[in-house]
């Protein structure tokens, strides 16, 4: 049920080393940043290994009554030291900053830009908010986590190299003695990164159940109330705060094992660079004071890198999701595109325009529209339409009716290209609609759905929405060819009311007026019309139909309305019925026929 | 502003005990993380290093605890497993700390997230129709994560800061003054910085946030709008309109990576320098053979101790603002008052119920989204269907939502079986009550739990049976599971007239005493429209059902049609009378029956 919610077990499994470069080749336009991060890893490494160095050597020279010259001297490498670590840090902020926003920049462009070209049908099966996340929070945590992957695996080796080096080279036996405790150290992180992985990944979970669950009873609560339902509800939010609780703890309980594990182990480092150096040192085997207090500060500070690396390795483990679904839709191709030939002959055009021809070069005007043996399914074995054949001449308005999932919206989709033919083909001036370019079909169409979605903004902006340079006076026109121009001046800021996120604001019926006026002035040349009107009070209904009538005049229209006084006056009547055309004529002949037109109608306006 | 803070301690003291223990043991372990490193120490200026003047009292004690110099000098592993001991007892303390300031937090979020809930679920439903869901589920999610994080971590940070610096005080002071004095100098400087510049680039953050929030909504409309992006054709425009802000995003955000450069670094150096502070003032104590190295080094070990802490709580103190923003946005819903105002009404025994209806000079006005009514009088018997008719706005749907007590009228009074409906308990009212909304909410699960919802004892047969009478059951049998598709975000997407006769077929199942369906057939086409009213005759004598809808052959067979304009009832008669009469009703049954007369005969 819960498609694109990784599974838990996932975060369990390797890092996938290809994807990681491939989001990582995203990033190409930020080289400079990236080796910037991991100079600035090497760079640190090596300035935070010689510090406690640094340190151990000025304590000897002190006690050991060494020349001014020689603590001056390291006290300035010390301060420098300081000073270049303030710097670096500077430094790999930046550039982090410059990686991270600049990724998260271009995941976000490439991807919204695949998202204007895919198919409905691929929208049909996102959820509206999945794909909102995968451009947000997606997107974030991918790019934010690369520039520290970067510099934590840079600074990390090279951290572990040099005071792991450093210490073997000072004093070998020391060295080994303390680094004995790397490996539990390394064993016990990677075992705590991945429990910690794990009940995390299972908080971030149970807190997206508990923000559906807060969705489902705010937005549900007129239904919940009909119903009076609220204490099952409240009872099984509760379980979900409960389980939130619950794995909260044990992520809780588990990070207050691991830190405090770290710690002894260093702890345990200590103890043996004190052992094992104290005793060396009374035996004067030549270890200095200093060097012992250099090593017990080694011994703490190993657990460091270790720590980070674990952690940004298992931060990409627990991101690699997101980057599967980033990647995934940057792959996906369109299944709806103009195909290469279209693509030529647009450049084609596009060098030699001729005037009063389409982007691709063919024609611009629409003078004929023909369905011929079109079928179409979702899954073969329930057809939704079976060898259609329809011809719509220049100038003529049909009108489709017929019953609930008889196909109606499924022509319209398929006329539009939201949707291309199983079978059969859509032939516009007598040529294979797949074979002209997509933008050209689409804006040549003036398409009004049932559940019209408006943007948030005001009035004027969403009526041109389709022709954003129009004139305070175009869409005032458009609005009054609808009816739309009176209910608008009566709200508050007229047109330039905001309607609110899809409208809001604005009731069903009043959304519909403004959709029909914003598909009115985009003026084009087929017109589509799915169940328009089917808020709008019958009043005002009535009143639009003349200025409706107007628009469509000389114009193809595609109109489909349960309401039978909308499709009366259409030049041509067609009855869709199981995928089928089982009837079609003017409303006087069908009506005069005696079939299933008259039957519906007589349905329609009689009781029985 | 001195009412916030009062808000956020009230919160925490919801857990006193455990937070008490938890800084207990807070203590404790920072105590012994201090007496780890004190271990070296007193080894290696009492054994290791016994030159000039020797240990101090203090260095004897602690030597003394552990065995003696002498044992330790023979015996160096024991001091070596002193060190374990002591950090391993301190990481005890730790897991402690760490498990009870937890379950503190985890008990005071899970307790703020069921009250925010439980508060949603009564509040009257006017407080969800006027705030936006978007910012409703923000206060709910991340504002409480904000507290939750508050809590959790920065509260024990600040708390961890304060105890690392105090817990070694006593013992520096022990040790070296002077040192101590060299250890803490820069300090306050850093505590101030912090809070100083989070303050002042606050605005950046505020900024990014707000980018994010335009980026975010950008998409959303884009995915939800997309049909209406394709048929005008707007691809490109859409495209540009979000790299626009996009860019304006990264820019925002890679500024506050620059102004948080400054401050990390800086910050860094002021640490570093305190750091070198240390080192200096104890390289020239140590070169005048006024301060041991073992206690150089407690010095050095325990600046790099509680610098960082320090440096960290500083940011905290300036983000504290955060979390009581956070706060008050969540005490806004929790402080919003609920719709039952705690009256005992009378209960409602649904089997008695006859399901006579009376509104008796009923006037509302006060809701602004909703339209007026002007001293409306009805009179609906148990058992009759009446139609509500009449233009957009004109206050069909505000009489049933005063029906169901979503609003109580301004002036008036409303009654069912003869009771005044505010003496009635309003969860017993509305269970004998079943609306079905135009625009019906199903609930992401199956479409068997979504028909149960109205009666949870229902039995399969029941359920189907109203599926069928709902003429939704056939559509059901479609589906792959049947009755346990799940719909919903995460599920199958119905089309507005499954969802409607799915909601009727709900509103059956609970066989109220009333049914009321608000324009609840818009969706469904007039032969399935047909079946279902033909199908709710049959039932007729079980409900009083109230009809609201535009097309008139849906209300035409009402025992009475209710003719509603601008709030007023202008007209009422069975369908007959109405269209004999000039008036709102003829004209519109006129527009929906033009043509009419091509049939000949027209009507039955």
């Amino acid at each position: 049920m819960s498609q694109g919610t990784p599974h838990v077990e996932d975060v369990l499994g390797t890092v996938d080393r290809r994807l990681w470069r491939r989001i990582l080749g995203h990033a190409r336009a930020y080289k400079g940043a990236a080796y910037a991060m991991m100079a600035g890893g090497v760079i640190l490494a090596i300035v935070e290994s010689l510090l406690p160095l640094v340190t151990g050597l000025l304590i000897d020279a002190v006690i050991g009554e060494a020349s001014t010259s020689r603590i001056t001297w390291l006290g300035v490498a010390y301060a420098g030291l300081s000073v270049s670590f303030c710097v670096i840090v500077w430094w790999f902020i930046v550039a982090a900053g410059k990686l991270a926003t600049g990724l998260a920049h271009d995941l976000r462009q490439a991807s919204f830009q695949r998202l204007q070209e895919l198919e409905f049908a691929y929208f049909d099966v996102q959820p509206a908010g999945w794909l909102v996340s995968r451009l947000t929070s997606d997107c974030r945590k991918v790019a934010s986590l690369m520039p520290w992957f970067l510099l934590d695996l840079c600074w990390g080796a090279t951290f572990l190299v040099v005071v792991g080096g450093g210490m073997l080279l000072i004093d070998w036996v020391l060295g080994l003695c303390v680094l004995a405790v790397v490996p539990v150290l390394v064993l016990v992180t990677i075992f705590f990164q991945r429990k910690l992985l794990r009940s995390s990944r299972l908080m971030r979970k149970t807190n997206s159940e508990l923000t559906a669950v807060y969705n489902e009873g705010i937005t549900g609560l007129w239904t919940t109330k009909s119903l009076s339902r609220e204490p099952e509800n409240i009872g099984e939010f509760q379980t979900v705060s409960q389980s939130m609780c619950n794995y909260s703890m044990r992520n809780s309980i588990e990070t207050s094992i691991f830190l405090p594990i770290v710690t002894s182990i260093s702890g345990m480092g200590v103890g043996i660079a004190l052992w094992v150096g104290g005793v060396q040192i009374q035996d004067g085997e030549g270890l200095s004071i200093g060097m012992l207090i250099a090593f017990m500060q080694y011994a703490v500070l190993f657990a460091m890198p270790v720590r980070e690396l674990a952690a940004r390795i298992s931060d990409l483990k627990g991101a690699q999701a997101a980057a599967e679904r980033i990647q995934g839709l940057l792959d996906r191709e369109p299944e709806i595109a103009d195909s290469e030939e279209v693509k030529s002959r647009i450049t084609a055009a596009a060098a030699g325009q001729r005037h009063g021809s389409a982007a691709d070069g063919g024609d611009h005007r629409i003078e004929a529209i023909d369905f011929r043996d079109v079928s179409f399914w979702y899954k073969p074995e329930e057809p939704v339409l079976e060898h259609l054949d329809l011809s719509i001449a220049a100038g003529e308005t049909i009108a489709l009716v017929g019953p609930t999932g008889g196909g109606k919206t499924t022509i319209a989709s398929l006329l539009c290209r939201f949707y291309e033919p199983c079978e059969g083909g859509i032939f516009i001036n007598g040529i294979e609609y797949r074979k002209r370019s997509l933008h050209w079909l689409q804006s040549s169409l003036g398409i009004v759905l049932q559940h019209p979605h408006l943007f948030s903004g005001t009035v004027a902006r969403n009526i041109a929405y389709g022709q954003p340079e129009a004139t305070m006076e175009q869409i005032e026109a458009a609005a009054r060819t609808v009816e739309a121009h009176d209910f608008i001046t009566q709200l508050a800021d007229g047109y330039e009311f905001e309607v609110g996120e899809g409208g809001s604001r604005l009731s069903m019926g009043q959304r519909q007026l403004i959709a029909l006026a914003r598909a009115v002035l985009a003026d084009p040349q087929v017109f589509v019309m799915d169940e328009a009107t089917s808020s709008v009070d019958t009043e005002t209904e009535h009143h639009i139909q003349r200025g409706i009538e107007a628009i469509l005049e000389g114009r193809i229209a595609v109109v489909i309305a349960h309401r039978l006084s909308t499709v009366r006056s259409a030049d041509r009547i067609l009855v869709i019925q199981g995928g089928k055309i089982v009837e079609q004529g003017s409303h006087e002949a069908l009506l005069k026929a005696d079939g299933a037109y008259q039957a519906l109608y007589r349905r329609h306006f009689a009781g029985s | 502003m001195s009412t916030r803070p009062a808000r956020i301690t009230r919160v925490m003291l919801g857990e006193p005990r455990l937070y008490g223990a938890a800084i207990g043991a807070m203590v404790l372990s920072s105590l012994l993380l201090y007496l780890a490193p004190l271990v070296p120490q007193v080894v290696i200026d009492g054994v290791l290093l016994p030159s000039g003047e020797g240990p101090s009292g203090f260095e004897r004690f602690i030597l003394s605890l552990i065995g003696g110099a002498e044992f330790i000098g023979n015996n160096l592993w024991w001091a070596a497993v002193v060190v374990l001991l002591l950090t391993a007892a301190a990481g005890v303390f730790s897991y402690f700390r760490g498990v009870w300031a937890a379950l503190a937090t985890e008990r005071i979020v899970q307790r703020m997230r069921d009250d925010l809930y439980r508060r949603l679920q009564r509040v009257p439903v006017g407080f969800i129709d006027k705030s936006e869901t978007g910012d409703l589920i923000q206060r709910c999610t991340s504002d409480v994560d904000t507290v939750r994080l508050f809590l959790s971590a920065q509260v024990v940070e600040v708390a961890r800061a304060v105890a690392m610096l105090i817990v070694p005080l006593p013992i520096m002071l022990l040790v070296s003054p002077l040192m101590t004095l060299a250890s803490v100098v820069l300090l306050p400087p850093i505590v101030i910085f912090a809070v100083v510049y989070f303050k002042r680039i606050r605005s950046a953050f505020l900024d990014v946030d707000e980018a994010e929030a335009a980026l975010t909504s950008t998409v959303q409309e884009n995915v939800t709008g997309i049909r209406v992006v394709r048929a005008f054709a707007q691809q490109q425009q859409e495209c540009e309109h979000f790299d626009e802000r996009n860019g304006r995003h990264r820019d925002l955000d890679n500024h506050l990576y620059r102004v948080l450069a400054w401050f990390w670094s800086t910050s860094d150096l002021m640490c570093m320098v305190q750091k070198m502070i240390v080192v200096g003032t104890g390289l020239v104590l140590l070169g005048m053979g006024k301060l041991e190295v073992g206690a150089f080094f407690f010095f050095l070990t325990a600046v790099g101790m509680f610098v960082w802490p320090i440096r960290q709580m500083g940011r905290i103190l300036a983000e504290l603002g955060k979390a009581q923003v956070a706060m008050g946005r969540i005490d806004y819903v929790l402080g919003q008052p609920e719709e039952s105002d705690g009256e005992s009404g009378q209960v409602l025994d649904g089997a008695a119920l006859d399901g006579a209806i009376s509104f008796r000079g009923v006037s509302f006005a006060h809701v602004e989204s909703m339209p007026v009514l002007h001293d409306i009088d009805l009179e609906i018997k148990g058992g009759q269907t009446v139609a509500l008719v009449g233009p957009s706005g004109c206050g069909k749907s505000t009489i049933i939502n005063l029906l169901m007590r979503f609003y109580d009228p301004d002036e008036g009074e409303i009654l069912l079986d003869g009771v005044d409906l505010r003496s009635i308990d309003r969860a017993s009212l509305r269970s004998n009550l079943s609306v079905v909304l135009q625009e019906p909410f199903l609930y992401s699960r199956s479409l068997h739990d979504n028909l149960a919802m109205g009666r949870r004892d229902a039995e399969e047969s029941e359920i189907v049976e109203v599926a069928t009478v709902a003429a939704i059951h056939d559509s059901i049998m479609q589906f792959d599971e049947g009755y346990a598709t799940v719909v919903g975000e995460r599920g199958v997407t119905l089309s507005g007239g499954q969802r409607q006769r799915l909601s009727i077929a709900r509103a059956l199942l609970r066989d109220p005493a009333v049914l009321v369906l608000d324009d609840a057939l818009s969706a469904v086409d007039t032969r399935t429209e047909r079946a279902i009213l033909g199908a709710l005759k049959e039932r007729h004598h079980r409900h009083t059902t109230i009809i609201i809808a535009h097309r008139l052959t849906t209300v035409m067979q009402a025992d009475e049609v209710i003719v509603l304009d601008e709030g007023r009832i202008i007209d009422r008669g069975p369908h007959e009378d109405l269209v004999r009469r000039d008036g709102l009703y003829r004209r519109l049954w006129d527009i929906q029956h033009e043509g009419m007369d091509a049939l000949g005969e027209g009507g039955t």
